[in-house]
């Protein structure tokens, strides 16, 4: 019975002709439109997190305190909310780290007559801290510690990138759900007309008893026919975008937002495009009404 | 088999009214041929469509196969259907199909093992005198054998009840005998058989029991 219905699908599908290509297209622009902006917000969203994981808040220091306080005051920094670890730079550390980082420019911070750069605590965030709302919580309780002259850093560009991201995910899915919507319609619109084609073999079906769901399954299998084939096309055209651009784009990507490659989408994702676009397609076969009898 | 109790059936939709049967009475038994004859627009179309579902008296009842068929529910109309076989005035065989397709289509939609259809299928040709044919297209058939073609569909699931509606209506005489004379031997074999037709020449020669209508009444039940 199975063979018989995906046969009848397919004569189905053939007779929709036209009006099931447009489905079909329609079905792969909105799934490439989802998909193309769920690896944006997927890359966006990796570059957040390891962001995250590196941001540090650098607590500048009035003095530099004796070895016995200076262990004193990381301690004290360690037991404020929103603080996983805590190290201490003494003003020398400060300076070879600037002398690293000068590198055979490192001479000119010899001649200075005095070494000019404060002590500091280097505090890492937890993973409250590392919030929006954490951070400043955090910097604020920082700021409150004696010894503090200026605390430097936060996350308000990393909530910018999570805003970016959260944007990306939105305009993907709008973009896609008007898509899809369109594609719901015409994916009605061709089994409507196959409704019309077939009139003849439905009302010999119904006229011997058929089962409804016998006469209605058909419809259903070419709708998701269309939206298989239009989720297949869209991951061809999806890896075949990845394939050309990723390697372009990526020197760049590293620069900017520190990733040091792009991900394309799981097989987990890839798998809910194909059933999206099937389900997409079904929808549009079921939805499709013909005569019925009294 | 068939009983229909003061069966009455109104066309139209606010004031305008048409009266399509009135007040019609019968019994056919199992195993009987009757004819059901009268001019066209006499009503005889729209009592076959009450005895298959396809529609549904305004008064009366209307009992085939001992099931009151208005009262039938949607999924049990489906089951009736199954042991009824019809034939139109026009053979309504599905053009890109062969004969053996179109005979073979009605055995899938209703889950016939595959093996069973093929020889189903044969069975019903031969009875009908049509297997020479069973590869040709409708396009390719003369009326005649279009319709013992849809005669054949009408009877591979060997239904107790066959309803035949005009079937000759587009055939020359030759034609329409040798259709007639299928018809009569699907009877024999056991079928109970109503065929309607307006050709009163051919319910005569046919010396079977005869309704006759008339503007939506029954006027004669004999034989």
């Amino acid at each position: 019975m199975l063979v018989f219905l995906l046969g009848e699908a397919f004569r189905d599908l053939r007779r929709a002709g036209r009006v099931a290509a447009s489905a079909v297209v329609l079905i792969t622009l909105s799934l490439t439109a989802v998909g193309g902006f769920w690896v944006l917000s997927s890359n966006v969203g990796r570059a957040v997190a390891e962001w995250r994981d590196r941001v540090r808040v650098i607590v500048y220091l009035r003095g530099e305190p004796a070895p016995g306080e200076a262990q004193a005051l990381v301690e004290r920094a360690r037991e404020l909310p929103g603080v996983a670890s805590a190290r201490y730079i003494s003003k020398t550390e400060a300076l070879a780290t600037l002398k690293s980082t000068l590198g055979k420019d490192a001479a000119v911070a010899d001649q200075l007559p005095s070494n000019p750069l404060p002590a500091s605590l280097e505090v890492t965030p937890s993973e409250t801290g590392a919030t929006p709302e954490g951070a400043r919580a955090l910097v604020a309780s920082l700021s409150t510690l004696p010894e503090a002259e200026e605390v430097a850093g936060g996350m308000d560009w990393v909530q910018r990138l999570t805003q970016w991201q959260q944007l990306l995910a939105t305009i993907g899915l709008g973009v896609g759900a008007v898509l899809g919507v369109a594609a719901i319609l015409t994916v009605t619109t061709s089994t409507t007309l196959v409704l019309h084609a077939r009139r003849n073999e439905t009302e010999i079906m119904r006229l011997v008893g058929a089962p409804e769901v016998v006469i209605r399954l058909p419809l259903f299998l070419q709708g998701m026919m269309q939206g298989l084939l239009g989720a297949l096309i869209a991951i061809g055209a999806l890896t075949a975008s990845y394939a050309f651009f990723a390697p372009r784009v990526e020197p760049l990507v590293t620069l900017t937002l520190g990733l040091p490659r792009l991900t394309f989408l799981q097989p987990l994702g890839l798998a809910t495009l194909v059933a999206a676009g099937t389900l997409l397609g079904g929808c549009g076969g079921l939805l499709a009404r013909g005569r019925r009898d009294p | 088999m068939i009983e229909l109790h003061r069966v009455c059936k109104v066309y139209g939709v606010g004031p305008v009214k048409v009266s399509a049967l009135s007040d019609i009475s019968f019994r056919i038994a199992k195993g009987e041929f009757t004819i059901l004859t009268g001019p066209s627009g006499s009503g005889k179309t729209t009592l076959l469509r009450l005895l298959y579902r396809a529609d549904v008296p305004s008064e009366g009842d209307v009992e085939v196969l001992g099931q009151s068929v208005p009262k039938l529910r949607r999924s049990a109309v489906a089951a009736l259907r199954r042991s009824i076989g019809i034939v139109f005035q026009d053979a309504k065989l599905l053009p890109d199909r062969t004969v053996f397709e179109n005979i073979a289509f009605v055995l899938r939609v209703l889950g016939t093992p595959r093996r069973e259809i093929t020889q189903r299928a044969f069975e019903a040709l031969r009875a009908v005198g049509l297997s020479a044919r069973a590869q040709a297209y409708p396009s390719q058939l003369s009326q005649g054998e279009a319709q013992r073609a849809a005669l054949a569909r009408a009877i591979v699931r060997q239904p107790p009840l066959l309803l035949a509606d005009e079937p000759t209506g587009n055939l020359d005489e030759g034609m329409a005998a040798e259709l007639i004379e299928v018809i009569r031997d699907i009877w024999a074999g056991g079928t109970t058989v109503l065929l309607a037709t307006h050709q009163a020449r051919l319910a005569s020669q046919l010396k079977r029991r005869l309704l006759v209508m008339e503007d939506g009444r029954l006027l004669k039940d004999q034989g």
